[in-house]
């Protein structure tokens, strides 16, 4: 029973993140309609400005001391004849990088936002009233662009940035097992949780959340209604390159900063067709189902099925709900 | 004989034929191309862009050398975005388009195995590449293709090996689900039987993004004292050290060629910690800043801080770089010996060459004198890192197997 827990609760954690990727393209496609396949590239761009940030920056020669690393005396002194590795240790070098943390996630929301808008104003809007499809078709163009982009500004190298919250490892005993987690796991994915919340709350009970519904009932309705369409766009893009920010710079803490990052949007996709496109608690619900099924897969299998089994039961579960858990059926009328 | 108009065009015609003939049948090209797919995008772009710019000094010093023969080189380089398929549509289009290829480097083991049932006749070319997978060193199966180093199963026997003469009873395999992850497996099994060390965890992970807590757990669960990564370059591995090493893991971590290099080991130092202190290896090279019995080093090193100041090339050569220039100067050998007995640089004869390549003195890129055998060079020693100095220091002696 502890084993299935321990497994079970990593999957759980992993599932959080993925639903946080998976916000963002539901974001996308309630406002407008278009499945963003850039999603994955837009997170990449957090990632990097997340390390441009928290790190680039803090290495110029004009950086002060305590944007590279904060050291008030009695932080020094704590950490003095501490043994490496330990939990104490873990909380006290995360506290020195601090200020490259908060300045790394801000820098990333500011300018995922930027690029979020440019995309909407220069790309999606001169295609407003076309062809959703060749919308969708400028955000698979875009994964190039995008690629190729972050690959000259940041060049290919691998590199790594801070964690956001100490990785202190955390450990109870539970049904006679020995559970292991890890700190900064948890807190991505409390983070992720309280941002997926966040978001469903805005939707549902802001003004602007009633303009994407609105918008995404009927498009020329909401002109009718007053609801400024393009502006409901652009929030949609913006709301998504937030989330992506947070997800890139979660993501970048896991796995390091790489043009591969990208790669992760595509696998979030499926996630996104189980739970339903347009549906923030399908979503979350198939984020959260994908990530225990992989865990479970891998302990009881290996690594070999953990990457088919989810996705088999993505493609069951497409099989007998062709919009996903809690996809809205669309009527055609002739 | 009366000598006119008539006769006189005819014997010359004829002198000049004579004259002329072995030059037109020795016909020297103005130059010789080698040619390489380099994943200079996708995931392992990291690894290629590192790369080109030392098969451009390599080419610069060849060429500084006199080239293979007299005639001087000219290198290729492609992007293959570490896609199999990719790689082989470049190195066709080399075959199509460049009248004088004499050597190509291909970019994983994918491409090496999709690409040899093509090398026959004149489809046929020299071929190192960034793989050490067992099953390219094979000459009755590849004899164009060969391994510049011992393979990934021979990385496994010297690991084993010092885990055996350490005393250790246990290890875990934690590999990427590619091919280039699962390659030793198999091999590396039977190996630490015959040395009775027992295999208590064998897990595979995504080369990629892999889900860090969940595989230590397993390991934490396994209780290995010993774990071999194997299949990754800058990413898993790392985060799988930092991962055990947070939950208090005493197991000690030892990876093959590709998860060797120091720049990662520094990069993640320097964010995540000295988590890496200890870290083993097998490296079939000396690395760049080992230059004291490596004259080769020396040169390379000089031409770098000409060249590649201001960039991260400038004092240090990566491990990656260090395999290519080596696959390449194993190759330019091989050419260059066919050269000098006067025969056309023919697959075939360059294959010859490389198979007789014997107590070589690599200029220092091997510690001793090597051989190619079987179409590999089954020669390494164990490094380990140290996070204090920041360089991979060695454990011990030049290891053939």
């Amino acid at each position: 029973m502890g084993q299935i827990l321990q497994f079970g609760i990593n999957g759980l954690m992993s599932g959080a993140i993925y639903a946080l990727i998976a916000v963002g393209i539901v974001s996308v496609f309630k406002a407008t309609k278009v499945v963003n396949f850039a999603h994955g590239y837009l997170i990449m761009f957090g990632a990097y400005f997340y390390f441009t940030f928290a790190v680039l920056l803090p290495g110029m020669s004009w950086a002060p001391a305590w944007y590279v690393s904060w050291e008030p005396a009695w932080l020094v002194e704590m950490k003095e004849g501490l043994p490496m590795f330990s939990p104490l240790g873990a909380v006290l070098d995360w506290l020195t990088n601090l200020p490259r943390v908060i300045i790394g996630l801000i820098g990333a929301l500011a300018a995922n936002a930027v690029v979020g808008l440019i995309i909407e104003r220069v790309l999606m809007r001169p295609l407003m009233g076309q062809s959703v499809f060749a919308m969708i078709m400028v955000t698979v163009g875009l994964i190039s662009v995008m690629s190729g982009g972050a690959q000259l500004i940041w060049t290919a190298d691998a590199n790594y940035v801070p964690s956001l919250a100490p990785n202190t490892p955390i450990r109870f005993t539970l049904f006679d097992t020995q559970i292991f987690l890890f700190g900064t796991d948890l807190v991505n994915a409390v983070i992720a949780v309280l941002l997926f919340g966040a978001i469903v709350a805005m939707v549902q009970f802001t003004k602007g959340g009633v303009a994407i519904r609105a918008t995404a009932e009927d498009q020329s309705t909401a002109y009718s209604m007053g609801i400024s369409v393009p502006r409901v766009f652009a929030r949609a893009w913006v709301l998504a390159s937030l989330t992506g920010a947070i997800a890139g710079a979660i993501l970048a803490t896991r796995n390091g900063v790489s043009p591969s990052l990208g790669l992760f949007g595509f696998s979030v996709l499926a996630i996104v067709l189980m739970g339903g496109l347009d549906s923030y608690v399908g979503v979350f619900i198939a984020a959260l189902v994908v990530g225990v099924l992989e865990a479970m897969t891998q302990w009881k299998f290996g690594g070999d099925w953990a990457g088919i089994v989810p996705y088999v039961a993505v493609l069951l579960v497409i099989l007998v709900r062709p919009h996903g858990l809690f996809g809205q059926k669309e009527v055609e009328r002739i | 004989m009366k000598l006119n108009r008539r006769s006189f065009l005819a014997t010359g015609a004829a002198a000049t034929g004579v004259i002329g003939l072995p030059a037109i049948v020795k016909a020297q090209p103005k130059e010789y191309v080698v040619a390489q797919s380099l994943p200079m995008t996708g995931p392992f772009a990291t690894a290629g862009q590192l790369v080109s710019p030392a098969s451009k000094m390599f080419e610069a010093i060849t060429n500084a050398e006199g080239g293979i023969g007299g005639v001087p080189i000219r290198v290729e380089v492609e992007d293959s975005g570490y896609v199999p398929q990719r790689a082989l549509a470049n190195y066709q289009r080399a075959l199509a388009t460049e009248d004088n290829l004499v050597m190509y480097f291909g970019d994983s083991t994918g491409f090496m195995k999709l690409v040899a049932p093509e090398l026959k006749g004149k489809n046929a070319t020299l071929m190192g590449s960034t793989s050490f997978a067992t099953e390219l060193a094979n000459p009755e199966k590849n004899p164009y293709q060969y391994v510049a180093g011992p393979t990934y199963e021979d990385q496994f026997d010297i690991l084993l090996q010092n885990i055996a003469n350490e005393g250790g009873s246990t290890v875990a395999f934690i590999y990427s689900n590619t091919e280039f992850g699962r390659d030793p497996l198999a091999h590396g099994r039977q190996k630490a039987e015959e040395l009775g060390i027992e295999v208590v965890l064998e897990e595979s992970t995504k080369a990629e993004g892999a889900d860090i807590p969940t595989h230590v757990t397993k390991l934490a669960q396994s209780n290995a004292e010993y774990c071999i990564l194997q299949g990754y370059v800058t990413g898993v591995w790392p985060q799988l050290i930092g991962g055990a090493r947070q939950l208090g893991l005493q197991t000690k971590f030892m990876g093959t060629f590709w998860g060797m290099e120091k720049l990662i080991a520094d990069r993640v130092t320097a964010e995540a910690g000295p988590f890496l202190e200890g870290y083993l290896g097998v490296m079939p090279y000396r690395y760049s800043y080992d230059q004291e019995d490596a004259p080769r080093y020396r040169t390379y090193a000089a031409f770098q801080k000409e060249h590649f100041a201001g960039t991260p090339l400038e004092n240090y050569m990566p491990t990656w770089g260090i395999e290519a220039l080596c696959s390449m100067e194993i190759g330019l050998e091989a050419l260059r010996r066919v050269a000098n007995k006067g025969l056309e640089l023919t697959a075939d004869n360059a294959a010859e060459e490389l198979a007789g390549i014997q107590d070589w003195d690599s200029g220092g890129f091997f510690g001793p004198n090597v051989s190619m055998v079987s179409n590999k060079i089954g020669t390494g020693r164990v490094y380990q890192y140290s996070t204090e100095s920041g360089l991979f220091e060695p454990r011990s002696d030049w290891l053939s197997v």
